[in-house]
């Protein structure tokens, strides 16, 4: 009998059969008379429509913030949520932002060593020294 | 062919331009294979009547979409559309299984789960079904949601058996499909720099990119799949 792991539920795995993008919800916040809302204001205008068409399983929010700089936030699937501070930047600019927040997985940045991580068992099993193979001295 | 180009580039640059002279090795050919490419397709279906502003703003008849040709590649999911459709592998050569691999795969398709060492970029990345992979890099030109299929590998394995590439597998012989998940970042790198004799430290800022995949399948094909595929079996008599 060779050795096994503990034996757990299934977990739940995005885009293993089903995906779903983890970004829920995208708000902007804008002030209309400051300066830095600029090109925040000409976003909204003109190319925010076309991304909520391109993306309709994104609710996006957008709402003014007087006297303040103007905000993206973005909320994820995982109950977090990331805020991109958009101030003085050009459409195009907070185009990438945008695109950043949609494209984010949601959780924290971190920096990892190993490409792939696993939750499966090893495949090929764990080592024993009493099972099979066995050499007397 | 655009995505075709593109896909190219990112699994096999080098092997792709080469215009394989020798095709009886079929265990050295490679051939990328993209499940459902990128949004910038555009350039592959050409509208069939040509856009004119002038129309278009006096009458107040809404305009008529414009119909695009179906492409020739082969339906092969209902669900995703024609422009996305995978482009066909174009093989010269049948696939041809030896007397020996024909007797022993059947032990490795029915044990399951299975393993792959499928390479990217010339990495090897060890994977089962499921599991997370983070690029060291960010894959051009995907989109979250966008279906890759890993055809390079050199081992492929279960419990008790493997199949070994020499030094990579067929990629007729398998099927890894990833799913992009996304992009992922690191965070904020700061390197000092300091130069000798001189009071000033440099601070150079880097924040890296990286594409998240997810496995969503591995499979080793099975004899019958592979002979309805067009498989040869080879005979040796001469061992």
């Amino acid at each position: 009998m060779p050795v096994q792991g503990i034996r757990s539920v299934t977990s739940a795995r995005n885009g293993v059969g089903a995906f779903i993008l983890q970004c829920k919800r995208l708000d902007f916040h804008y002030c209309d008379w400051a300066g830095s809302s600029r090109g925040m204001v000409s976003f909204l205008k003109h190319q925010l429509n076309a991304f909520a068409k391109q993306n309709p399983q994104i609710e996006i929010r957008v709402s003014p913030r007087p006297h303040k700089h103007p905000v993206i936030k973005g909320h994820y699937i995982n109950g977090r949520e990331k805020a991109v501070c958009v101030r003085n930047l050009e459409p195009e600019q907070i185009f990438q932002k945008v695109n950043l927040l949609k494209q984010n997985s949601g959780e924290k940045n971190k920096r990892t060593k190993k490409p792939v991580t696993s939750i499966n068992d090893s495949v090929r099993g764990i080592w024993s020294p009493y099972h099979g193979g066995l050499k007397s001295v | 062919m655009f995505s075709r180009s593109v896909l190219a580039k990112a699994f096999a640059p080098p092997l792709e331009q080469v215009a394989r002279p020798s095709l009886t090795a079929t265990s050295t050919t490679f051939r990328a294979c993209l499940h459902q490419s990128t949004t910038t397709t555009s350039a592959t279906n050409p509208p069939t009547e040509p856009l004119s502003a002038t129309v278009r703003a006096q009458s107040s008849i809404p305009a008529v979409q414009p119909t695009f040709q179906t492409s020739t590649t082969p339906v092969t999911r209902a669900d995703v559309p024609a422009d996305k459709q995978p482009i066909a592998p174009a093989f010269t050569t049948p696939l041809k299984v030896s007397q020996s691999l024909l007797s022993t795969l059947p032990q490795l398709t029915s044990q399951k789960p299975h393993y792959i060492t499928a390479h990217l970029h010339d990495r090897p990345y060890l994977l089962t079904e499921g599991d997370d992979l983070r690029l060291p890099f960010l894959m051009p030109n995907v989109a979250p949601g966008d279906v890759l299929r890993f055809n390079r590998a050199s081992l492929l394995g279960s419990r008790d058996f493997t199949l070994k590439g020499s030094p990579y597998l067929d990629e007729r012989l398998f099927e890894c499909r990833v799913r992009v998940l996304g992009v992922d970042s690191e965070p904020l790198r700061v390197k000092e720099k300091t130069k000798r004799r001189r009071r000033h430290v440099q601070q150079i800022t880097s924040k890296h990119r990286y594409t998240l995949l997810r496995v969503m399948e591995v499979k080793a094909k099975s004899v019958e799949e592979l002979q309805r595929e067009g498989a040869i079996v080879e005979e040796e008599a001469k061992a």
